[in-house]
C-alpha cells in the first residue's frame, strides 16, 4: 500500500512537471525562454516519472527487491533487468536532450536570432 | 493501475501541447524544440504504457527512441548550419552565419 | 494495484488519441509549404505510429519504425532537401485525378476492413490454420531447431530478404547523399584564441 502511494506521488509530481514544461513552451515569449520551458520537462519531469518506475520495479508486484527479499534469486532476474533499461533510459534522456538544447541555442544563435526583451516586442527573424 | 493511467494522461497531455507549439511556432528552431520535446514525451509514454499493460518488457523500444530522437534533432540542425556547430567561440548574432 | 489491462477507459483513450494525432499531423504535412517543416511534421508522424504499433502489442515492428522513420528517412529527406529549394512550387489549389484516386483507394481499403476478424480473435484463420501449421511441421519441412528462424528464414524468406534490401539501400543512399556533399562543403572553421 505504502509502495503505491509513493510511487504514485512520484509519478502524479512527474506528470505535473512534464505539462508544466509543455505549457512554458507554449506561453513563453520567444524561442530561447521556450527553452528553458522544454528544459524542466526533459529533466525534472523525465526524472521523477522513471523514479517512480523504478521504485515499482523494485518494491511493487513481482519486484525485485522483494523477490531477493524473500530469497527467490531467479524471480528478481527481470525486474533487475527492467530497472538497469530505465536507468540507462534516464541517463540517455538526461545527456542527449540537454546536448540537443544547446546545439539548438546555439543554432538560433548563429542563425541571427535575438532572445526576447520587455521593451521591444520580440525581434525574431521569421523563417 | 490508476496511478499509471493518470501518468499517461499527463504524457498524453504534454504530446499535445508539444504538438501544438510545433504546428504554431514561427521560427524553425520553434518546430525542432518542440519536436525533441515530443521525443521525449514519446519515450516516456512507451515506458509508462509497458508497466500499464503489464508487459515491461519493451522498454528496449524507448531506449531506441531516446537515441534516434537526439539524432533526429542533431540531423537537423547540422543540417542548417553545417560547419558552424562545432566552432568554438561565437560572434554576436549576424556577423557570423551559414 | 493490479498492473494488468484493468479499466478499458484509459485505453480507448490513449487509441482514440493516437490516432487523432496521426490525422491532425497527416493534415499538416499535407498543409505546409516550408518542406522543412513537412519533414519534421513526418518525424513526429513516424513516433506517433511507432507509439501506436506498440500499444498494438507489435514492438518488432515499432523498432523498424522508430529506427528508419525517426532516425533514416528524417536524415535521408534532410539530404534530399540540401539539394533542393525548401518552399515548394505553388501549384494548383484542387488536382482531381489523384484525389479521386486516394478517395477510391482509401474506401475500397476502408471496405476491405470490415471483413477483417476482430483484434485478437482465437478463431481467425491465421490461429486456426497457418499458426498450428508452423507449429507442428516446421521441424519435418524444415529441419531448424528454432521455429521463429524457420519461419522468418524459410517460410516468408523472401519477406526477410526484401527487408534487408530495403535497410541496405537507405544506408547506401545516406552514404551516397551525406558522403559526398561533405567533401564539397566549406571547411570547419577552426577556434581562434582571444
Amino acid at each position: 500500500m505504502i509502495v503505491e502511494v509513493v510511487v504514485g506521488i512520484l509519478l502524479g509530481l512527474g506528470g505535473l512537471a512534464c505539462i508544466t514544461g509543455a505549457v512554458g513552451l507554449l506561453r513563453f515569449p520567444d524561442v530561447y525562454s521556450r527553452m528553458h520551458a522544454s528544459g524542466v520537462t526533459d529533466t525534472l519531469g523525465a526524472g521523477l516519472v522513471v523514479l517512480g518506475l523504478l521504485v515499482w520495479a523494485a518494491l511493487g508486484d513481482g519486484g525485485w527487491a522483494t523477490a531477493l527479499a524473500e530469497g527467490h534469486a531467479e524471480a528478481a532476474k527481470p525486474g533487475l533487468l527492467q530497472s538497469v533499461k530505465l536507468v540507462s533510459i534516464l541517463f540517455f534522456l538526461w545527456v542527449s536532450g540537454t546536448t540537443a538544447v544547446h546545439a539548438l541555442a546555439k543554432a538560433a544563435w548563429l542563425d541571427g536570432l535575438v532572445p526576447w526583451t520587455r521593451d521591444e516586442e520580440g525581434a525574431s527573424s521569421t523563417r | 493501475m490508476s496511478v499509471f493511467a493518470v501518468a499517461m494522461v499527463a504524457v498524453m497531455v504534454t504530446m499535445a501541447l508539444a504538438l501544438v507549439r510545433a504546428l504554431r511556432g514561427p521560427t524553425i528552431f520553434d518546430r525542432i524544440l518542440a519536436v525533441n520535446s515530443f521525443g521525449t514525451a514519446t519515450v516516456l509514454f512507451i515506458s509508462v504504457h509497458g508497466y500499464l499493460a503489464g508487459r515491461p518488457d519493451f522498454l528496449d523500444l524507448a531506449l531506441v527512441y531516446a537515441l534516434m530522437n537526439f539524432i533526429g534533432t542533431l540531423a537537423v540542425l547540422k543540417y542548417l548550419h553545417a560547419p558552424g556547430l562545432g566552432a568554438a567561440d561565437l560572434a554576436p548574432p549576424g556577423e557570423e552565419g551559414p | 494495484m493490479d498492473p494488468g489491462r484493468g479499466g478499458c477507459v484509459i485505453d480507448a483513450l490513449i487509441d482514440v488519441f493516437l490516432l487523432g494525432l496521426l490525422v491532425i499531423v497527416a493534415v499538416a504535412v499535407g498543409q505546409s509549404r516550408n518542406l522543412l517543416v513537412a519533414v519534421m511534421l513526418t518525424g513526429i508522424y513516424s513516433l506517433l505510429s511507432a507509439s501506436w504499433m506498440l500499444v498494438l502489442d507489435a514492438p518488432d515492428v515499432a523498432y523498424t519504425e522508430a529506427a528508419v522513420g525517426a532516425g533514416v528517412s528524417t536524415v535521408l529527406m534532410l539530404g534530399t532537401l540540401a539539394l533542393t529549394t525548401r518552399e515548394e512550387k505553388p501549384g494548383p489549389a484542387l488536382e482531381p485525378v489523384p484525389l479521386v484516386v486516394a478517395l477510391i483507394t482509401g474506401l475500397v481499403l476502408l471496405y476491405g476492413t470490415l471483413d477483417m476478424p476482430a483484434f485478437g480473435d482465437p478463431a481467425s484463420p491465421v490461429h486456426q490454420h497457418v499458426a498450428p501449421h508452423y507449429l507442428q511441421r516446421s521441424g519435418e519441412e524444415m529441419g531448424i531447431q528454432n521455429i521463429i528462424t524457420s519461419v522468418l528464414a524459410s517460410y516468408r524468406g523472401y519477406d526477410t530478404l526484401g527487408e534487408t534490401s530495403v535497410v541496405l539501400t537507405a544506408a547506401v543512399g545516406v552514404f551516397a547523399l551525406l558522403g559526398g556533399r561533405r567533401r564539397r562543403g566549406a571547411p570547419v572553421p577552426e577556434a581562434e584564441a582571444p
